[in-house]
C-alpha cells in the first residue's frame, strides 16, 4: 500500500484460477478462471443468484474460496482477511458509518492504517473535491441524499488508494437520471485514478455502456468474456444472447464451412452467412441469433431472407419494434430507426420480406 | 359513514382502565403523601412536614445502607454488563451452530429460576466459601448481584446487535481495520445505546433486590431494601415513606435518562 508517483499505473492485476465456492450442497462459484488487467473496467454480469457477488466477495476477502486460487499481482491473496488487501469495496446499500461525518467516512480506511493526521486531512479534502461534496465534509451521512451517500462511499473506498475497486452493484438504488451520469462519473474516476475496477451488476445496458470487458456469469459459471461489442454482437450461448439485449433465434442447417463463416440454410430455405465462436466447427442443425436491429422490413420480393406476418407493430419514439411471425410459426422482430416522422409504412397483418445484411448472423454453441 | 372500530367505545373500557391505573398507584400516591406528615403515623394526616426526609437524612444507618446498596449496584452492574456484551458478541457475530439456540436459553435461563432457588443456593454455597477463604466481605453480595443482572442486560445489547446491519463491520474490516479497530471504532460507538440500556436495567435490578441480598449478606451488610424490611417489623413511621419517596425518584430518573437516550437514538 505505499503510494506510487502520479502517471504511472496503480491498478493491480488479478488472476482467478478454478475458483471455487460452496455454501453446505450449494455450489455458488463453480470453477470460474478469469484474468483481470490492471487499470481495467471488468464487468461481472448476471442474474441474481449466478454466483457474481459471491465472486466479488471472495476478491474483497469476505468469503473464503472453497477451492483455486486469487493473485493479486502475482502474489496468492485468497485466504487473506479483508483487512490485509488493498482492495476496497462500494457496497451495494453503501455501508457508510452512520455515527461518523462525511469526512471521518472518508479517512476512515487512512486512520486504519496509520497515516499521519495530515496526510489523512488532505486526502480527505482531495476525495471530497473528487466527488463534488466539498461543502458537506461536516455532515453527518444520514442527512444526505441517496445520491450523495452514493459519492460518499466511492470517495471513502478510493480514499486509502487501493489496486482494486470493487463495486457491488452500486447504482440500483439510485433513479434514471442519477444513475447515467454517475456511469459517466465511475468512469472518468477509472481513468483518473489508474486503478483496477471490478463492477458487479445485472443490468445488461449498465454493463454495455461501463466496462472494458464483460463476464457473462450463470448458474455459477462464466459462459462468456469479452468487450462488449463482442458479447452483444457474437453471444456465444443462448444464455448469453438472451440475457443481453433482445434477440432473435432461428433454426438453421449448416450447409458448408469456409474459414470463420459458415453458410446456413434457413427454413425459409434461403442461405445466409453466420460466424461462430473459435475453436467450435457448426454441423446440421444449429441456431443462429439475429439481433432485431440488424433485419430490414420491405415488401415480399424474392430476394427476402424470411417471409412473415406482422403481429404487432411498437412505436418507441426513437425506433419501432416489428414483431412478425415466420412461416413456420417462429417469432421474429425487426428493429427499425425512426429516421422521419409518421408511421412506418406497415400495417398489422401484412405480409413482408425481411432482409438481413451479410455478417450478422451468429451460431450459438450448443 | 362507519367510524372504525376502536376499543375505547366498548361500554365499560374507561372504568375498568380507571379501576386498574388507581388499584396501581394510589397506593403509591398515598406512600409518598404520608412521607410529607407531620405526624408519627402512616394513617392519620396531621399536617405537612419535611420532617421524615431530614430524619431518614440524619440516620446514619439508612445513609450506611443507601452507599452500600449504589456500591452493589455500580460494581455489579458494571461487571453484568461487560459479561453480557461479550456473550451477546459471541452469540451474534458467529455462523449458526447446533446447540446456538441451548446457548441463549441457558444466558437467559436465571430470568425463569426462582430466586429463593438461587438465594438459598447461594447461602449455602457462600457460607461454605466464607469458612475456607475466611473473606466475609462485600464481594459475595457483588457476585451475587452481577450473576442475576447478566440476563437483564444481555437481552437489550443482544437485541441490539441483532438489528446492526452487518456489511458496517465489513465495510471496516474492508478498510483496513482490524477485528478489534472494527469493534472500537464501528461496532461499539453503535451498540452504545444497548450497552447503556443494559447497564441501567442491571442497576435498578441490583438496586432494587432484597430476596438474594438477605440471604446472601454477612451482618451489618444491610442494602436499603434489606434494611426498610428490618424497620418494617418493628415501629412503621413516615420515614420508611419518606426513603421509599427518595428510591421512587431516583428510579423514576434512570428511566427517563433511559427514555431519552433510546430516543435520541433513534432520531439520529
Amino acid at each position: 500500500m505505499h503510494q506510487q508517483p502520479a502517471g504511472t499505473t496503480r491498478g493491480g492485476d488479478i488472476d482467478m484460477q478454478n475458483v471455487v465456492k460452496d455454501f453446505g450442497h450449494f455450489r455458488a462459484v463453480d470453477n470460474v478462471s478469469l484474468k483481470i488487467a490492471s487499470n481495467e473496467f471488468f464487468t461481472l454480469l448476471g442474474p441474481s443468484g449466478c454466483g457474481k457477488t459471491t465472486l466479488l466477495r471472495m476478491l474483497a476477502g469476505f468469503e473464503m474460496p472453497t477451492g483455486g486460487k486469487i493473485l493479486l499481482d502475482k502474489a496468492d491473496i485468497s485466504l487473506l482477511p479483508p483487512n490485509r488487501r488493498p482492495i476496497n469495496t462500494v457496497f451495494q446499500n453503501y455501508a457508510l458509518f452512520p455515527h461518523m461525518t462525511v469526512a471521518e467516512n472518508i479517512g476512515f480506511g487512512l486512520k486504519m492504517l496509520g497515516r499521519p493526521k495530515a496526510e489523512i486531512e488532505k486526502v480527505t479534502q482531495d476525495m471530497l473535491r473528487l466527488v463534488q461534496l466539498e461543502a458537506r465534509g461536516k455532515h453527518l451521512v444520514t442527512q444526505l441524499s441517496g445520491g450523495q451517500q452514493q459519492r460518499v462511499a466511492l470517495a471513502r473506498a478510493l480514499a486509502p488508494q487501493p489496486k482494486v475497486l470493487l463495486l457491488d452493484e452500486p447504482l440500483s438504488a439510485l433513479d434514471l437520471k442519477l444513475r447515467k451520469s454517475m456511469q459517466i462519473e465511475l468512469k472518468r474516476l477509472q481513468m483518473e485514478t489508474g486503478i483496477t475496477f471490478v463492477f458487479v451488476t445485472h443490468d445488461q445496458e449498465e454493463a454495455l455502456t461501463m466496462s472494458d470487458r464483460i463476464a457473462v456469469m450463470s448458474e455459477g459459471k462464466v459462459r462468456q468474456v469479452g468487450a462488449p461489442d463482442a458479447i452483444y454482437d457474437r453471444p456465444a450461448d443462448r444464455f448469453v444472447a438472451d440475457f443481453i439485449g433482445e434477440t432473435n433465434f432461428l433454426a438453421a442447417d449448416v450447409v458448408s464451412v469456409n474459414g470463420n463463416v459458415a453458410r446456413v440454410r434457413l427454413a425459409s430455405g434461403k442461405e445466409i452467412a453466420a460466424r461462430f465462436a473459435e475453436g467450435t466447427q457448426p454441423s446440421g442443425k444449429v441456431t443462429v441469433v439475429i439481433r432485431p436491429e440488424h433485419a430490414r422490413a420491405a415488401a415480399v420480393s424474392a430476394e427476402a431472407d424470411l417471409k412473415g406476418t406482422i403481429q404487432t407493430i411498437v412505436y418507441l419514439g426513437t425506433d419501432t419494434h416489428i414483431h412478425a411471425v415466420l412461416e413456420d410459426g417462429t417469432h421474429f422482430t425487426v428493429r427499425q430507426q425512426n429516421s422521419r416522422s409518421g408511421p412506418c409504412g406497415f400495417s398489422t397483418g401484412e405480409q413482408i420480406g425481411i432482409h438481413m445484411s451479410d455478417d450478422v448472423a451468429q451460431i450459438l454453441r450448443d | 359513514m362507519a367510524k372504525p372500530f376502536s376499543v375505547r367505545r366498548v361500554p365499560g373500557f374507561s372504568t375498568i382502565a380507571m379501576i386498574c391505573f388507581i388499584g396501581l398507584y394510589l397506593p403509591i400516591v398515598t406512600l409518598v403523601i404520608y412521607a410529607f406528615n407531620a405526624g408519627t403515623s402512616i394513617a392519620i394526616w396531621e399536617g405537612f412536614s419535611l420532617r421524615w426526609f431530614q430524619s431518614a437524612w440524619n440516620n446514619a444507618q439508612v445513609i450506611d445502607a443507601s452507599i452500600r446498596s449504589l456500591q452493589i449496584a455500580v460494581t455489579a452492574s458494571v461487571v453484568a454488563t461487560v459479561v453480557a456484551t461479550m456473550a451477546a458478541i459471541a452469540t451474534t457475530r458467529t455462523v449458526q451452530y447446533r446447540g446456538l439456540t441451548f446457548k441463549y436459553a441457558f444466558i437467559n435461563l436465571p430470568l425463569l429460576v426462582p430466586e429463593i432457588v438461587t438465594a438459598v443456593a447461594l447461602l449455602i454455597f457462600f457460607s461454605r466459601v466464607k469458612v475456607w477463604t475466611g473473606y466475609s466481605g462485600l464481594g459475595y453480595l457483588i457476585a451475587a448481584h452481577a450473576a442475576f443482572c447478566v440476563p437483564f442486560a444481555y437481552l437489550p445489547i443482544r437485541a441490539r446487535l441483532e438489528s446492526m446491519d452487518l456489511t458496517l463491520e465489513r465495510a471496516a474490516a474492508d478498510l483496513y481495520a482490524t477485528p478489534f479497530q472494527a469493534f472500537r471504532y464501528v461496532t461499539l460507538p453503535l451498540l452504545w445505546p444497548g450497552v447503556l440500556a443494559g447497564f441501567m436495567l442491571g442497576f435498578v435490578i441490583s438496586l432494587d433486590d432484597v430476596v438474594i441480598t438477605e440471604f446472601v449478606k454477612s451482618g451489618g451488610q444491610d442494602t436499603l431494601p434489606t434494611y426498610m424490611l428490618g424497620q418494617l417489623r418493628r415501629v412503621v413511621t413516615p420515614e420508611m415513606n419518606a426513603i421509599s419517596t427518595v428510591f421512587l425518584l431516583l428510579s423514576f430518573a434512570i428511566v427517563t435518562i433511559f427514555f431519552f437516550l433510546s430516543r435520541t437514538e433513534k432520531t439520529s
